[in-house]
């Protein structure tokens, strides 16, 4: 009973932890933006400007609920909460942290799910938010938005390969999709890199860490790889008829899909919560060092944003399969060579 | 509750591929085809079988379908009067259409009924990591495997040859 308790506590703390964190982004965002530009950015709701995504939520609430004619009402309405749900959903096997307590025997781990499985659930659940952007972008009955949706999909589909790929040259060399036990492995004493760094898989796997950060870029729309969107071409992407929450309901979806991302980075390649050189460190710690790498990783996507022009379509798919799916499949050639050895 | 569960997620995937084949709109089918893969998946993971559950989602709800709709949308097929797809059978495919659809019921049946004749089908059963599904595809089983792969892309190659020509004759006309 304890333990169902525990881990209904857990899944409202973890998932209310990531819309709060997608809410903050989002401020992030604009402040970081105004940093990088020499502007002061949002600053006048609450102390220096920390209640404005609350404000900005308070404010699509009471904005007018609209489906553009034409439009294909249910996938309309259905294709931004997919988009949320399918990031939110792909959070639940990341562990943020090692063991919280114990309960009649029973660990207590700082997971939603432990699963065998976990590193392909992410890619699996997490891909699932493109048909939030391709079903968005088709129901609105809208040419931009159709581009946009018709853009993401085949930007998703040839970046998915290379990440896959990078992802499974680390499953290789840890001998398991647990996402915990990749943790452990970098983490124990054995496995550190040339005796002194710590063993993590950022410095056996250095090629695939450098594709996939690239990669998540791509996978998560984000710049300098937001085609989807794309202003200057597309109005909004596959976004320009969405009002209100639905709107906002994407930009949640982004939000979360990033910083899943930036945990998937950071529990494969940088040890995920454990900390260098201290393996018995306690389970706050961890979980500060977990969500610190998370936080510069989070920092990454915004600082790439604002300093990185967009790319052009024909120099992304080119990028996409002529240098990083051939890049990726000779790292895990190369990897599987290591392993077998 | 399992077994529930099952019956639902059977019934969501018999609905659904029907709902493929006889919907008007073409994203209607491809979104059918779409919610049948995720009754199976979970099918499979009531199962046991979470690898399974969770390649089938990656490869067949994140990739191929997302490539289906792609085409789908590309060449703007989203039309509701382009008629239903019953029509494009014609007297002439009918036969093929049979005989296939009569092959998949006996190979079926014949998986039901023989319970375990087909080999692998005993040890598949009682087998839920990762490592022994590896063991199994590329150990005892990595002919049959190779086969199959093989098998699959020569129809892939077929498709193309045949798609292709269909292609220069609407062109000529």
């Amino acid at each position: 009973m304890t333990v169902l308790l525990a881990t209904i506590l857990k899944v409202v703390v973890i998932f209310g932890a990531l819309i709060s964190a997608a809410g903050i982004s989002t401020l992030a965002e604009r402040r970081v933006s105004a940093w990088i530009q020499h502007r002061i950015g949002p600053n006048r709701v609450g102390p220096f400007g920390v209640l404005q995504p609350l404000a900005d939520g308070i404010k699509f609430i009471f904005k007018e609920e609209f489906v553009p004619e034409g439009a294909n009402r249910w996938l309309f309405i259905l294709a931004p909460a997919l988009s949320a749900a399918a990031a939110l959903m792909s959070v639940a096997v990341i562990p943020f942290g090692g063991l919280i307590t114990e309960i009649d025997g029973t660990p207590i781990l700082m997971s939603i799910a432990d699963l065998d499985i976990g590193a392909l659930w992410v890619v699996a659940i997490g891909g699932l938010g493109i048909y939030g952007v391709i079903l968005g972008g088709w129901a609105s009955n809208s040419k931009y938005s159709l581009f946009g949706g018709l853009r993401a999909t085949a930007q998703m589909i040839s970046y998915e390969l290379s990440m896959i790929l990078c992802i499974l040259a680390v499953v290789a060399m840890s001998d398991t999709l647990n996402l915990r036990e990749i943790v452990n492995l970098q983490d124990s004493a054995d496995s550190r890199c040339f005796g002194f760094l710590p063993g993590w898989n950022i410095f056996y796997q250095p090629l695939a860490f450098v594709l996939f950060v690239i990669c998540t870029f791509a996978e998560t729309n984000r710049h300098p790889f937001d085609f989807a969107e794309c202003e200057s071409e597309l109005v909004g992407g596959f976004h320009t008829e969405y009002s209100s929450m639905k709107f906002a309901l994407f930009f949640i979806g982004e939000y979360c899909a990033m910083i899943v991302m930036s945990c998937m980075t950071v529990t494969l390649f940088l040890g995920g919560f454990s900390v260098p050189y201290w393996s018995e460190a306690p389970f706050l710690i961890g979980l500060a060092s977990f969500l610190l790498k998370v936080t510069f990783f989070m920092f990454l996507f915004l600082w790439v944003r604002w300093s990185l022009p967009r790319f052009r379509y024909d120099q992304l798919m080119n990028l996409g399969w002529k240098v990083f799916l051939p890049l990726a499949l000779v790292n895990i050639l190369l990897t599987g060579l290591a392993v077998s050895l | 509750m399992a077994n529930l569960l099952f019956y639902l997620m059977g019934l969501g995937a018999v609905i659904g591929s029907l709902l493929v084949v006889t919907s008007k709109n073409p994203i209607t089918s491809v979104l059918s085809l779409l919610g049948t893969f995720f009754c199976l998946a979970t099918i499979y993971l009531l199962a046991g079988f979470q690898f399974l559950a969770a390649a089938q989602i990656l490869v067949y709800g994140g990739a191929i379908m997302v490539l289906f709709l792609f085409v789908v949308m590309l060449l703007n097929l989203g039309h509701p009067e382009e008629g239903s797809g019953l029509e494009f059978m014609n007297k002439r495919r009918m036969p093929f259409a049979f005989a296939a659809s009569a092959m998949l019921i006996v190979l079926t049946f014949a998986g039901v009924l023989g319970q375990g004749s087909a080999p692998g089908a005993v040890e598949l059963a009682h087998m839920a990591t990762i490592g022994d599904l590896a063991g199994l595809m590329f150990g005892s089983f990595l002919l049959p495997f190779e086969a199959a792969s093989i098998l699959l892309m020569g129809a892939a190659v077929a498709v193309i040859v045949l798609a292709k020509r269909e292609r220069t004759q609407a062109v000529e006309r």
